[in-house]
């Protein structure tokens, strides 16, 4: 079986570490350019299934500004993107939120939790009493 | 009104100098914000990455400012928001305004300074071509899309591969836009390896290196722009334009440090940056104004900035204590050969020396980063302008220092 040779950048960290890599059937032979061993985690996922951490804004009613920043709690198929981003588009929220509050639960069947990113109170509190609109 | 640190801007550099200051023991501290709220551009970065260093954690902007609020909120610093500095003094008097107080000033016995950096627009680089609606620099459309929910356009160009415009390309595309691709005049990219796969590999965004828009066309609204190869010397090579249908055009071409309020105090402005002139202290060319994060010089990552914040909140608190004595001048930081950018510019034997060097050109094979002066020899696999290197030099080591202290980049 031929050695298939492939390049990736790691995301885990901002260093980036860039690495070559060297398969025999899907599997790791050889692995040059990483300075730490989450690298090789990163890869061997990245071979599997590219997992990404989501982060996108979602429509908030009552607050002071008309987005509210989220995440997904942990990385997602990356191919789970545009679906995750469809099923945000509807939601109906209004203020207040706390900051890691679970928005949405198994985000597009990933598994994982569409959370709350920034603590946003309801306009008339963040305005003051005089400013009410 | 009086203060013993005043902090101007409260974006990570001011947040984290801020709380330092306090902890430190100053007791008066002011931080002044002009926005609403506290936080800078933190507030739009809703991407994650920030804090990987200081929390361990990879937070987004926001969850990395509210944990700094959090922090700052067991402190007992006071904020002034909708508050504008309008000058600052070599005598350290602030001007302010704000709706409750109207003008007032501040005499405090230290100041840092933190007030960032803005994006250069199509000023600063003169595209030639008309005037339309949809061009903007890829932190407005940053915030138009990421507070105020608005979609800038729907068919995308972007020149220049800063990490803002690398951010926008994928935040773009998720909210629905294309992105036609991504030009950037230099043979290599402006913006973090991590951003380039994780923003337009991953969505198979294209990157044209050695490209430049020279021309935008459309009279009420962009309707396309040309864009040309360069050669070496960076100017367009005829033939090579090419037009693209497209109704916006993001400009991520470079920060610049803003620094109209240091340099009514006199503040020294470093020639190449344009970032303030400061000592490992953070101490600028006038006593006792201090400065921090990217009004110093435009730096890769928060973890920089706000390691940056830490010092200058401790030594501005350290100065308003009357703790610092004049332990007999410093000596220059100078950028030798293949750096273009080193930071700080001076050492005044206080503190240990932490180095931020910026590459003059990509160094794609083994390299050591010289500092002959102490000795210290650093080897890396490679050197980029896209990433600044750190290196820090323990005070003992510097104590010898006579001359300036050259840093540079050689290929092994």
């Amino acid at each position: 079986m031929d050695i298939e040779k492939k390049h990736f950048t790691c995301v885990t960290c901002p260093v980036g570490c860039e690495v070559d890599v060297e398969l025999r059937d899907g599997n790791i032979v050889s692995m040059k350019g990483n300075k730490c061993d989450k690298v090789k985690e990163f890869v061997v996922q990245e071979l599997k299934e590219p997992m990404r951490v989501l982060t996108t804004t979602v429509r908030i009613k009552g607050a002071r500004w008309a987005m509210l920043p989220v995440r997904t709690d942990k990385p997602i198929p990356k191919r789970l993107f545009l679906q995750a981003i469809g099923e945000l588009a509807s939601i109906d929220l209004k203020a207040p939120v706390h900051i890691s509050e679970v928005i949405i639960r198994d985000i597009a069947g990933s598994g994982a939790n569409i959370v709350a990113t920034r603590t946003v109170g309801r306009l008339e509190t963040l305005m003051g009493d005089g400013q009410k609109t | 009104m009086q203060a013993d640190v005043a902090v101007i801007g409260s974006g990570p550099a001011g947040l984290v100098a801020a709380i330092e200051a306090n902890r430190s023991g100053a007791k008066n501290v002011l931080l002044l914000e002009r926005e609403e709220e506290l936080g800078g551009i933190l507030k739009q970065c809703i991407h994650n990455g920030f804090g990987l260093e200081q929390f361990k954690k990879d937070y987004t902007g926001p969850e990395y400012a509210e944990r700094l609020i959090e922090d700052l909120g067991k402190t007992s610093v006071r904020c002034f928001l909708n508050t504008m500095v309008t000058g600052v003094s070599a005598d350290r008097t602030i001007t302010a305004v704000n709706p409750e107080n109207g003008v007032f000033q501040i005499e405090s016995k230290s100041i840092v300074l933190a007030m960032g950096c803005r994006e250069r627009a199509r000023g600063s680089i003169n595209i030639p071509g008309t005037r339309p609606a949809g061009v903007l620099t890829a932190g407005t459309a940053q915030r138009l899309v990421n507070i105020d929910g608005y979609l800038p356009g729907k068919e995308v160009v972007i020149l220049g591969s800063g990490d803002i415009g690398l951010i926008m390309a994928r935040r773009l595309t998720l909210e629905g836009a294309r992105v036609k691709g991504v030009y950037e005049i230099m043979n290599y990219p402006g913006g973090l390896k991590r951003n380039i796969v994780q923003c337009l590999n991953d969505f198979d965004i294209p990157l044209y290196l050695s490209h430049t828009v020279t021309e935008i066309r459309g009279r009420e609204r962009v309707e396309g722009v040309v864009v040309s190869k360069v050669d070496e010397k960076m100017q367009p090579i005829g033939g090579s334009e090419k037009f693209i249908q497209c109704d916006t055009l993001l400009l991520s071409v470079g920060l610049i440090p803003e620094n109209e309020l240091s340099k009514g105090a006199g503040v020294e402005l470093s020639r190449t940056t344009n970032g303030s002139v400061t000592s490992e202290t953070m101490e600028t060319s006038v006593p006792g104004i201090f400065s921090c994060g990217n009004v110093s010089t435009v730096f890769d990552l928060v973890d920089y900035v706000a390691q940056t914040g830490m010092s200058a909140g401790r030594n501005a608190a350290g100065f308003a204590a009357g703790v610092w004595k004049e332990n007999g001048g410093s000596v220059e930081v100078v950028p030798g050969e293949n750096v273009r950018v080193v930071f700080p510019q001076r050492y005044c034997f206080r503190d240990d020396l932490i180095l931020y060097i910026r590459p003059a050109k990509p160094l794609e094979r083994p390299v050591t980063i010289g500092i002959p002066p102490v000795e210290m020899y650093i080897k890396r696999l490679y050197a980029r302008p896209n990433e600044m290197i750190r290196v820090k030099v323990p005070r003992e080591k510097l104590e010898k220092a006579a001359g300036p202290i050259e840093v540079n980049i050689r290929e092994r």
